[in-house]
């Protein structure tokens, strides 16, 4: 044992961070051995209960997870004892009695995503058992993270875990074929998740900025233990090259202020130079895809010192590679912005028109036709569409936005 | 474990071209490596959703009534019965259905080991 930790917010940091690590780790091994997810979760909470009481007096044991693992492992054996259920459990937990290690595999994290993220599960479900299982969020956090009631939380994991032992979702990492597609799954989790917590972070919502550094942690832990994996390496450089310019989104008074109108010499330009270092080593596997070309596109505009000095053609370029892995509405939507600085606004507008009926119910679509007809003189259309783009959206800061530009 | 596929169509029925024959024979072969593999549990293919008949139960009563349990433009056309390791597995399987339409996985209740 080192010294003791002392109850200091230090201390609590330094136990929280080991949490972090190894709770996932610990799910994981547990679940393997016995196959119940419930069971395995509360192991793990009955085994940090005991860390709670045991770290900040004697201090943090020399191998933390193994401290963890065996504690758990004491705590499955007296419940066993204690309930019926119990009893094949405990055979099957004797049966993978660790030789000398940990009890852990390599794997077993991987596993858990996998089988958080499984596509017979409902992406609500996914977003809930991943953040509980593998990033330990309490389902009190989960709920005010996602502006939702705590019992509704409750019940989808419930059932989510349910329907892992009932229908039998394997645990396990998918191989071959399969990995791909499954890992497309797991990533579009986890930038949801990012998405969540970043696009509505505003001031005062400190629980939603926080989901968002949540995700970022889980796509850099899926990013070590998938290390020749492309994809995982270009979402990680899109989030943190979102998270470097974070602080520039929203002015003094709480208002949100547009890519073109950011304080640039406030982007945080170690995390910017970073992010392209992960650009750099996904584009070197030679495997493109939909998040790195994302990646590569906000690096741009990162990178550029500023919004007069952005270098569209290069965007476009982007683009147009994007639109050959990722064909959506919404790629149209942003590229039709990238059309306009090199090809003008009525090209842009010709853009937007095509994708119309598809994205009618979208409030951006309105708001950049505005901005394409306000650039071409049409006032009174502009100002019909940014009303449309009013009427369609609730979150306050694009709301104050729109109304702003109404006010001009 | 054992997985139900359902096998969901429009209820026309297969259209009688040389197109609706060929999906056909893509079903039988389906069936064919399905008992090949020693997978298959069981299997039908069912009439027209026109000749169902629904029983329902209002306070204990049986009551009979005409047509499926609900009214929907979609309807089971037939099932599969297989074993499979696990759901992965069976959405393996369900992924070769060569019948178009979608198909409904649900793992049965295991009664084997129940006292």
């Amino acid at each position: 044992m080192r010294g003791p930790l002392g109850s200091g917010l230090e201390a609590r940091q330094a136990v929280a961070v080991v949490f972090r690590e190894e709770a996932p780790r610990l799910i994981g091994a547990l679940l393997r051995q016995m196959g119940d997810f419930d069971l395995a979760e509360e192991l793990v909470q009955d085994a940090i209960v005991e860390a709670l009481e045991h770290w900040p007096r004697d201090g943090l044991p020399e191998r933390p997870g193994a401290w963890l693992m065996a504690t758990a492992r004491r705590k499955a054996i007296d419940r066993a004892r204690r309930e019926a259920r119990g009893r094949d459990k405990l055979a099957l937990l004797m049966a993978s009695e660790p030789a000398a290690g940990t009890g852990y595999e390599p794997e077993d994290r991987l596993r858990l995503i996998f089988t958080c993220c499984h596509p017979a599960l409902a992406r609500d479900a996914q977003v809930a058992l991943t953040l509980r299982a593998v990033a330990g969020l309490t389902t009190a956090q989960i709920a005010r993270a996602f502006l939702v009631a705590e019992p509704t939380v409750a019940q989808r994991i419930v059932r989510a875990k349910r329907k892992i032992v009932e229908a039998r979702i394997p645990y396990r990492v998918p191989e071959g074929a399969q990995l791909r597609e499954r890992l497309d799954e797991v990533l579009a989790v986890l930038y949801l998740m990012f998405n969540e917590g970043y696009l509505s972070s505003g001031p005062g919502a400190p629980e939603r900025r926080d989901l968002a550094r949540d995700a970022e942690w889980l796509v850099g832990l899926l990013v070590r233990l998938l290390p020749g994996e492309p994809e995982p390496l270009g979402l990680l450089a899109l989030m943190r090259l979102h998270l470097a310019r974070a602080d520039t989104r929203f002015d003094a008074a709480g208002e949100l202020v547009l890519l073109e109108d950011q304080d640039r010499s406030r982007w945080d330009r170690e995390a910017i130079e970073a992010a392209g270092r992960l650009i750099q080593r996904a584009a070197a596997m030679r495997r493109p895809g939909a998040y790195q070309l994302q990646a590569a596109i906000a690096a741009v505009h990162a990178e550029s010192p500023s919004w007069q000095e952005t270098d569209w053609r290069q965007i476009g370029g982007l683009y147009e590679l994007l639109l050959g892995v990722l064909d959506t509405p919404v790629v149209r939507l942003n590229r039709a912005i990238a059309v306009r600085w090199v090809a003008g606004p009525e090209a842009a507008l010709a853009e937007l028109d095509a994708i119309a009926a598809d994205l009618d119910g979208y409030h951006l679509l309105h708001a950049t036709r505005a901005v394409m007809l306000r650039a071409l003189g049409r006032e009174a259309e502009a100002v019909a569409e940014d009303r449309r783009a009013l009427a369609l959206t609730s979150n306050p800061a694009e709301r104050a936005l729109i109304a702003k530009r109404l006010q001009r | 474990m054992k997985y139900m596929l359902m096998f969901i169509d429009s209820g026309q029925g297969m259209p009688q071209t040389p197109e609706g024959q060929a999906v056909y024979a893509r079903i039988g072969e389906w069936f064919q490596n399905l008992h090949q593999s020693g997978k298959m549990q069981s299997g039908e293919e069912l009439q027209a959703v026109g000749t169902a008949t629904t029983i329902r139960f209002n306070g204990g009563k049986a009551v009979v009534t005409d047509g499926p349990f609900i009214e929907s433009k979609e309807h089971v056309g037939g099932f599969a019965v297989v074993e499979a390791a696990d759901l992965d597995e069976a959405i393996e399987i369900a992924k070769r259905w060569p019948g178009g339409g979608p198909v409904e996985v649900r793992p049965c209740v295991d009664h084997s080991g129940a006292a």
